[in-house]
């Protein structure tokens, strides 16, 4: 999957407007990016990509581009 | 001196018995002098159960229970090999946090049939003629996640829930066969699981703690009520539901 397929499936997921997020957005400036929103990318970085992210790991996360570079 | 809870020689099937709960279980009832079957996915765990059983004529099965049309085939498998159950106690049990938008219908099939589905395929396959014998027993792993809402926990809590309510008609169902079955109410219990969901999940943790008079409870503490529900202690006891949660569902 391309990162601008991951994006798009990042935005659809947390109900996001369409292009509204970039490698470089700041997790903290997305709309409600609170813990049911991590915990929701949580489970699409298992069901889509089979990897296993926990709550420890994605509270480091900063950027957009962290998630992207996780699923891999 | 008399032991009112007695299991030397009992066959006791048990599900979900490499970690957690289910090991609890495991390592008592062996202490107790029962045979004990196990059936889990997890082939490590199970091995490294086995290793720590004392006495010759355990078994272990290495099982994906997911398998529903599967489960049949394997129990009439182990009557024929090791005999009739004196009891069951299923503590196997998906419990993935799985927020609702991500709560697609492959995801609740799973859920429901692992915890729910298996449960009632092992019952209606171990109460079958020859497959039980006079005082069986079963008991169903619940949780407090059935009674008390919690965020991301739907399709394990609509599956819980669901074991209770089955228990209650199966427990009218099968009286005449004098066959009991009772479930437990575990709120937060020291297990793998618990320790990773208070590592991701810190305050959610503490505020499911304060509810808990008693504090965090071990293993032990369900897995001795669940021994109590499988022995003749409880013989006046079926269709119900036993809260070992520390005062949780009081609160």
């Amino acid at each position: 999957m391309t990162n601008k397929e991951k994006l798009k499936l990042i935005e659809e997921t947390l109900e996001l407007e369409a292009d509204s997020l970039n490698e470089e957005t700041n997790l903290e400036d997305i709309p409600k990016y609170d813990s049911m929103a991590r915990l929701t990318l949580i489970v699409l970085c298992d069901d889509e990509f089979g990897k296993l992210l926990s709550g420890e790991q994605i509270k480091k996360f900063v950027k957009v581009k962290d998630i992207l570079d996780f699923m891999g | 001196m008399i032991n009112p809870v007695e299991f030397k020689d009992k066959q006791i099937l048990l599900t979900g018995s490499a970690v957690g709960i289910g090991r609890a279980v495991a390592l008592l009832l062996n202490q107790m002098g029962a045979n004990i079957v196990m059936i889990d996915i997890d082939e490590p765990g199970l091995e490294k159960l086995s290793s720590e059983l004392k006495g010759e004529r355990h078994k272990s099965y290495c099982y994906d229970l997911k398998n529903l049309e599967g489960i049949e085939g394997l129990v009439s498998g182990i009557v024929s090999e090791k005999g009739p159950f004196d009891g069951f106690v299923h503590c196997v049990g998906i419990r993935s946090r799985r927020p609702l938008s991500m709560l697609k219908p492959s995801a609740v099939a799973d859920i429901m049939g692992v915890n729910f589905g298996s449960f009632i395929e092992l019952v209606r396959c171990t109460s079958k003629s020859n497959h039980f014998r006079p005082g069986y027993s079963i008991v169903g792993v619940s949780s407090v996640s059935a009674h008390a809402g919690s965020a991301s926990v739907t399709a394990y809590a609509a599956s819980k829930g669901a074991m209770e309510s089955a228990v209650r008609c199966i427990a009218k169902e099968m009286a005449n066969r004098k066959i009991r079955i009772n479930t437990v109410i575990p709120s937060q219990i020291n297990t793998p699981e618990y320790v990773k969901l208070r590592k991701n999940s810190p305050s959610e943790v503490e505020q499911l703690s304060e509810r808990q008079y008693l504090g965090l409870g071990e293993p032990i503490d369900v897995a001795n009520a669940i021994i109590f529900l499988l022995s003749d202690m409880s013989r006046f006891i079926t269709g119900s539901s036993i809260a070992v949660d520390g005062g949780f569902l009081a609160s």
